[in-house]
């Protein structure tokens, strides 16, 4: 075994973060460690590490080994050795975690000690001109070539276990295959370990040979991928699959979520109170994990689990109403200037020619990767940036959903207040009834008025952004990513809620988003983006099923399905 | 098991452990900025003589029957002075960065809010005076003006607003880039309304650290001020001119100089602390 974790207990400031977790990494293989946030995946990879933040007094029972060495009890120097030795890292944001006071080149000699080899390194992991490339800055790459910087850094020192937390999160689609690509390549040559850490089970799929999935501080079930995701044996897992949202996800009714969290959870299995399948048993006993090849922590037989809760739409979504457009765009250009140090600055076409129509009532979803002007083109739909050229004409409100909430809601009001704000008008009665039903149509309950941002939860907050929104109906809800940091399940929940109430309210949608499934999902028309152009717009089912342009192909190709 | 452990941010549960065990000391340290301005505002009774009459035996050492921190040259009673010269320093440090607080912090406000050519013109006036050797420009003024209390207050509120302009200018321009302004503006919220509920909320935890800790510097400058004999006029206590005034007698009677050195020596500490604890405890807030 390159690593092992038996029952590992970790409690952080007071709070359990993993609850009794066994584990081996296996000579070779990529191991796959899927769950939300806070299931304590990436606690488990720190504790690996011998990382564990010690300004919050880590309290650790149990035992994790690398290479033989115990990284809880032994000496700083011992985990030093083996993580100099044994153990390659790659995090989520390689922007922050490649130091962006010094060039490339001596990050990597850091490791190799060696020119020659770095550059040999280099080019291995795809990086072109690599010698040149020795000399520049972090910021002066790509997201996608820092991340293989990284990944250069991490097999640099031919570690026998990469730890890899969210490789590919922070990356475009198309960037993102590259990357799994190289890490599966990278494995196969030099035949070390991978754990791969993702809140993804499709990402987790393209790549893995075993799949954990973890659940508030356990696992829930661990296996080998195929069997894994062709017979989940955990109500968890089943639950997650079912709510994953692909290309084939019925558009007509609600998208399948996952119960939401409910209440405590006492000295039982922690799922059961959103499990379809608990019984008495569940509440009061911890399932252990068992089973050889393919284990499972719980107690029920998967085989009971009803079939899936998705509802057919009961209103059917809003439809596109004949008129006058709403949002009527020609020719919209958007030019920034952008400084390149103390060159001379330059000019970026940030939208180059764009023409867009919403009808009334009408869902339209813009995709494309980052740097695509989609939400520059959201910007000036909403007012925020005025376009350098062309005619915008907008009839009735906008109002706009931004993709981090938490950040939009100003932090020392009361969602009471931020809500009042856009009924000033109204009488003092008449503006607590208006807040109470637009808190009521969104699922929170009243009392919510009173409590500030923060001490929501993340969909919470998107929820609250949304009645922020539509209190006083729009003529168009410009949605920009509302979901992207939300985790999957929270996530469907919102995108059902936005559907509902474009039905309800009988808005136009503009939903700006990098992920065609969702596009697909929220769009009755996708509009796709690449360089400030609009390259192909078509009818949802008909542009994902017959993609027109050969941009289009290239990013349905890179969407991660899981395939049975 | 709590909750917390799932859901991290439950309705108003909010785990914050970090600098805890300091919760107490920095209360305790906020608690004794409040005393000092008791002690200020209350000097004329706290003191037990007159300052300004001579009221015993002269040069008599701390601990003397009836005069607890001892009398100077002429027969004053020293912790009467000193209570009168706390009361002089700690108010007058406190108007001066009151003025400064609220000239400088308008200016910061409405030239972060605003930018553009607003921000320019404001900030540029502001780099003008910071580019003044700012206690010169005081001495000037008082000289011009004449000596006494008031004027060297003027002539300091003149020179002090300017920092807290940048640092409030900066605090909101930051604000103004996050996206709840953006989202205020299209929620329809007017400039007035989102300068005051939107902006002016986010710079004051930074305003009132800036400005506690700016009590001490103040306290300093005047206390060097009346050092150099442009403070309080001859006979009213200040701590910087009595300290001054009674300098030859360091070596004879160490403590006619000393007790109201040290009391500058503590105001200045005092204010440093408390502000420090301020600014742990609104930053633990943010």
């Amino acid at each position: 075994m390159i690593a092992s974790v038996d029952d590992l207990h970790v409690t952080l400031r007071g709070n359990p973060v993993l609850r009794g977790v066994s584990l081996s990494v296996r000579p070779g293989e990529i191991l796959g460690l899927v769950g939300e946030s806070g299931s304590g995946k990436s606690m488990l990879a720190l504790s690996l590490l011998g990382l564990l933040p010690p300004d919050a007094h880590p309290q650790v029972t149990g035992t994790v080994e690398v290479a033989g060495v115990d990284m809880v009890h032994g000496s700083a120097a011992a985990h030093r050795a083996v993580r100099r030795r044994e153990l390659g890292v790659i995090f989520q944001d390689p922007m922050t975690s490649l130091n962006p006071t010094m060039r490339i080149g001596r990050q990597i000699t850091e490791v190799t000690r060696d020119r020659a080899q770095a550059v040999q390194l280099l080019e291995h992991v795809g990086v072109a001109d690599a010698a040149l490339r020795l000399r520049v800055y972090p910021h002066e790459l790509s997201g996608g070539l820092r991340q293989r910087v990284m990944t250069a850094i991490a097999v640099a020192g031919r570690p026998s276990l990469i730890i890899a937390d969210e490789p590919t999160t922070a990356l475009d689609v198309t960037v993102q295959a590259q990357v799994l690509k190289l890490l599966r390549d990278l494995r196969d040559e030099y035949g070390c370990s991978v754990l791969f850490i993702t809140h993804d089970l499709a990402v987790a799929a393209q790549i893995t040979d075993r799949i954990g999935v973890m659940y508030a501080g356990r696992l829930a079930e661990l296996g080998p991928t195929r069997d894994l995701l062709t017979a989940p044996a955990h109500p968890y897992t089943a639950g997650l699959l079912r709510s994953r949202l692909s290309l084939s996800t019925p558009r007509d009714r609600d998208l399948p979520t996952l119960q939401a969290e409910a209440g405590s959870r006492g000295s039982g299995c922690a799922y059961h109170p959103r499990c379809p399948l608990a019984v008495d048993r569940c509440a009061e006993e911890q399932p252990p994990l068992t089973g050889s090849d393919h284990q499972k922590s719980c107690w029920r037989d998967i085989s009971d689990m009803p079939a899936g809760n998705s509802a057919p739409d009961p209103g059917g979504h809003g439809a596109a109403a004949e008129g006058e457009p709403v949002v009527k765009l020609r020719d919209i250009r958007c030019d920034f200037k952008v400084r390149n140090g103390w060159r001379r600055a330059g000019t970026l076409k940030a939208l180059d020619g764009v023409d867009l129509d919403v009808a009334p009532g009408e869902a339209v979803s813009i995709v494309g990767e980052s740097g695509s002007g989609k939400s520059t083109l959201l910007r000036v739909i909403a007012g925020l940036i005025k376009p350098t050229a062309g005619t915008r004409e907008v009839t009735g409100g906008t109002q706009m959903v931004f993709q981090d909430a938490g950040s939009s809601l100003t932090p020392w009001l009361t969602i009471g207040e931020l809500l009042r704000e856009r009924v000033l008008k109204l009488g003092r009665a008449e503006q607590d009834d208006r807040i109470e039903k637009a808190l009521t149509a969104i699922g929170l309950p009243i009392t919510v008025a009173t409590a500030r941002p923060r001490q929501l939860s993340g969909g919470q907050r998107q929820r609250v952004a949304l009645a922020r929104a539509t209190i006083v109906p729009p003529a168009v809800l410009l949605c920009d990513e509302p979901t992207s940091a939300l985790d999957a399940s929270l996530a469907a929940s919102v995108l059902n809620l936005i559907r509902k109430l474009r039905g309800d309210l009988g808005m136009a949608v503009v939903f700006v988003t990098h992920d065609l499934a969702v596009a697909r999902l929220m769009g009755d028309r996708i509009v796709v983006m690449t360089g400030g152009r609009v390259v192909e717009t078509g009818a949802a089912d008909d542009l994902v099923s017959r993609p027109q342009a050969e941009y289009t192909r290239t990013l349905l190709a890179a969407v991660p399905e899981i395939t049975s | 098991m709590s909750d917390a452990a799932v859901v991290p941010r439950r309705f108003g549960v909010r785990a914050r452990t970090p600098a805890v065990h300091n919760k107490n000391l920095n209360w305790v340290l906020i608690g004794l900025l409040g005393l000092i301005t008791l002690i200020a505002l209350t000097a004329r009774w706290l003191a037990p003589d007159d300052p300004i009459q001579p009221v015993g035996d002269f040069n008599l050492p701390p601990g003397s029957p009836g005069h607890l921190l001892g009398t100077d040259l002429i027969g004053r009673d020293l912790l009467s002075r000193t209570l009168w010269g706390i009361q002089a320093s700690w108010l007058s440090a406190l108007a001066v960065v009151l003025v400064g607080l609220l000239a400088g912090g308008l200016i910061g406000l409405v030239a972060g809010a605003a930018g553009g050519w607003v921000d320019n013109v404001l900030m540029r006036l502001t780099d003008l005076f910071l580019a003044l050797p700012g206690v010169l420009v005081a001495i000037a003024i008082v000289a011009a003006l004449g000596p006494g209390l008031e004027h060297t207050l003027i002539g300091i509120s003149i020179v002090w607003w300017p920092y807290y302009a940048r640092i409030i200018r900066g605090e909101v321009r930051a604000l103004a880039a996050r996206p709840h302004v953006e989202a205020a503006r299209l929620a329809g919220a007017g400039k007035g309304r989102i300068l005051r509920r939107h902006l002016l909320p986010g710079a004051v935890p930074t305003a009132i650290v800036t400005a506690s800790l700016d009590i001490g510097n103040v306290v300093l400058l005047l206390a060097g001020l009346s050092f150099i004999g442009l403070g309080q006029l001859a006979p009213a206590p200040e701590l910087g001119a009595d300290t001054a005034r009674a300098l030859s007698q360091l070596l004879a009677q160490w403590w006619v100089p000393v007790v109201p050195g040290l009391a500058v020596m503590l105001l200045s500490l005092i204010a440093n602390l408390g502000g420090d604890a301020l600014r742990e405890l609104l930053d633990g807030r943010r």
